[in-house]
């Protein structure tokens, strides 16, 4: 069984890496648009680093295994997502039917991780920013999940990441028909929510709850909420790359192409996060289930009718 | 209402309790009245001529302890203190706080820092000084000293 | 030196607590993390919560109500921490030295590591004075292995 080392090489380090690049870039990128000049490359490894050392205080009247194992298993979940798409990515026999749910189910973990977190923290303060992160994590999941099964529906209906990726490879990107593009704007904001970044990081304001959910994490347990969140800027784009976008090749010219995906979704995000003011949780909460969901059904309906 | 019109109404009314009057400036004026008379003095200012209460300030002079209430008469840009000479030994006037709401923390706040107490405040409770300064002590008083043994006052550098 | 302190020191991030000050050094602090400045590209971050930070920036003569809080913000944070005073008032209560209401300067409450004098300093006073910290725990851990961070910081 070799997945125990796709879950190393490609879990782990690779997504890691690359995420620790993606959060250096989205600094560097929001940095210059300030007109400043920002943090150097190996800035989030010094993040990283300094957090493992530091020592980790659980607040008294705290649960401790839930307090510590929170992050853990946000880390978890992300770790497999990232391999399963790796994989599929990569080399598409080796994936598994009905790994579309389990990526889908699993991408639900990270934030539920912040939100059982915050509310072992035994803080007031936690428990509003545990608060918001639900009704933001209610928000948006919804016009997600609808989106999601646009490319089940195109691909027939089929649940394995590979034949959406098989279907695509034939009949081009998804985002090329009417319904696949209007999933994949749908999904880009929905990861923007996902991704806890401004216009929807509510319930990680640090001006307005001194920390939001995570005040009372410290130390490494910190860390792993942090890697966690770089891991998903990588995973997030990847995702919608593979269900929209075609996934990506390494092999001869397919490299550049799977660069240029990445990084174009890397700079949408980026731009979005630097060009808007943050919404409140009701002005959320009214977006994702007002107009979002209403994109996301239209794109279901055309993608049943075909188009 | 002018000016002198004000000061005229105020005279009028109250001459036998006004000790002094200093028409220092266009735009203030200061009284200096009979405690006895606080109650009236502010009742005709604030609810007949429509001034607004600005604050109240306290001062320990060697010879009295004198509060300043400061009225301020807003549509014609006029500032009326009112100053009452307190006896150093047992400081006592009435509470504004049947005239206004405002008056409440002010009194509390002369009262804790200055020792002066106000006949029919309801709740004379500390406001500022922190929990565990001793009860008796006054600090804007001028024979205030050092009480805390733990007090460190030089700078430091030798 | 060692790999925990040369962590910190390339991404401190700060906490800035007010006990009591006229607001000036706070509005020079701000100032530093704006985007003239730039202290982004030391890795520097404000952070909202006690227990995220490794640089606790104090200004203001402490008075005896913040003395309380000071002192358990301290413990709060998690060690390895290093402490910032700013302005004349934190380094001993400036023209408040007689005041009733503060009974002692602020390293008799917390220990401090950097004085930064001014009133209020200027924001590259502010840069220097951490810059010269971050040299001087490198200089002293380079002569002292194997002792802790703060033992050596304050050496």
């Amino acid at each position: 069984m070799i997945y125990p080392v796709y879950l190393l090489v490609f879990g782990v380090v690779l997504t890691g890496v690359l995420g620790l690049a993606a959060g250096w870039v989205d600094r560097k990128v929001t940095a210059r648009v300030h007109y400043r000049v920002g943090p150097p490359l190996l800035q989030p490894w010094y993040d990283l680093m300094k957090l493992a050392g530091k020592e980790t205080l659980i607040p008294a009247g705290a649960s401790v295994g839930t307090f510590l194992g929170a992050p853990l298993f946000g880390l978890a979940a992300v770790t497999v997502v990232a391999t399963v798409l790796w994989v599929n990515a990569l080399f598409p026999a080796q994936g598994f039917l009905g790994d579309w749910v389990v990526v889908i189910y699993l991408l639900l973990i990270p934030p539920v991780a912040i939100i059982v977190g915050g509310s072992a923290s035994h803080n007031p303060l936690a428990s509003q920013g545990v608060g918001r992160e639900m009704q933001v994590l209610l928000a948006y999941e919804l016009p997600f999940l609808a989106v999601a099964v646009v490319p089940v529906i195109k691909a027939g209906g089929s649940i394995r990441l590979h034949e959406i990726l098989a279907v695509q490879a034939e009949t081009g990107a998804f985002a090329r028909s009417p319904s696949g593009v209007i999933a994949l704007i749908v999904a880009v904001v929905c990861i923007q929510a996902k991704l806890a970044l401004v216009p929807f990081d509510v319930s990680e304001a640090e001006t307005e709850l001194a920390g939001g959910t995570l005040i009372e994490y410290s130390g490494p347990a910190l860390g792993l909420f942090r890697l966690t969140k770089h891991m998903l800027f990588v995973t997030l784009p990847l995702l919608v790359i593979v269900l929209f976008l075609g996934g990506i090749t390494l092999t001869g010219p397919g490299i550049a192409l799977a660069v240029l995906k990445y990084v174009l979704l890397l700079a949408v995000i980026t731009v979005i996060r630097n060009t808007n003011p943050r919404l409140r949780t009701d002005q959320t909460v009214r977006l994702f289930w007002g107009p979002v969901t209403l994109l996301a059904a239209a794109a279901v309906i055309l993608a049943l009718a075909g188009y | 209402m002018t000016r002198d019109q004000v000061l005229q109404e105020l005279t009028g009314r109250f001459s036998e309790a006004i000790l002094a009057l200093w028409d220092v400036s266009p735009k203030r004026v200061y009284v200096d009245i009979d405690p006895a008379a606080l109650v009236g003095v502010s009742t005709l200012l604030f609810r007949e001529l429509g001034a607004r209460f600005c604050t109240a300030s306290g001062v320990d002079t060697r010879s009295a302890v004198e509060i300043l209430y400061h009225y301020i008469l807003e549509p014609i840009n006029l500032m009326v203190s009112v100053r009452v000479s307190l006896d150093r030994k047992a400081p006592l006037v009435d509470s504004l706080t049947g005239l206004f709401a405002a008056a409440d923390f002010i009194e509390r706040e002369i009262h804790e820092l200055l020792g002066v107490n106000f006949r029919g405040h309801e709740t004379p409770r500390r406001l500022l000084l922190p929990e565990q300064w001793p009860d008796d002590v006054q600090p804007l008083r001028r024979d205030y000293a050092e009480w805390d043994p733990n007090a460190v006052r030089d700078r430091g550098v030798r | 030196m060692s790999f925990r302190l040369n962590a910190l020191l390339r991404s401190p991030w700060l906490f800035h607590l007010s006990t009591g000050s006229c607001n000036n050094c706070d509005i020079e602090v701000l100032d530093c993390l704006t985007p003239r400045f730039d202290v982004e590209r030391f890795g520097m971050v404000l952070t909202g919560s006690i227990k995220h930070a490794d640089v606790l920036l104090v200004t203001g003569s402490c008075n005896r109500q913040s003395a309380e809080r000071l002192r358990r913000l301290y413990e709060q944070a998690p060690k390895p921490c290093v402490v910032v005073a700013i302005g004349e008032c934190s380094l001993s209560r400036g023209m408040f030295v007689e005041s009733y209401n503060c009974p002692v300067p602020i390293d008799h409450v917390v220990p401090v590591d950097v004085y930064i004098p001014g009133c209020p300093p200027k924001p590259e006073a502010v840069i220097a004075g951490v810059v010269k910290l971050m040299a001087k725990v490198r200089e002293a851990t380079k002569k002292g292995r194997g002792k802790a961070p703060e033992e050596v910081a304050t050496a």
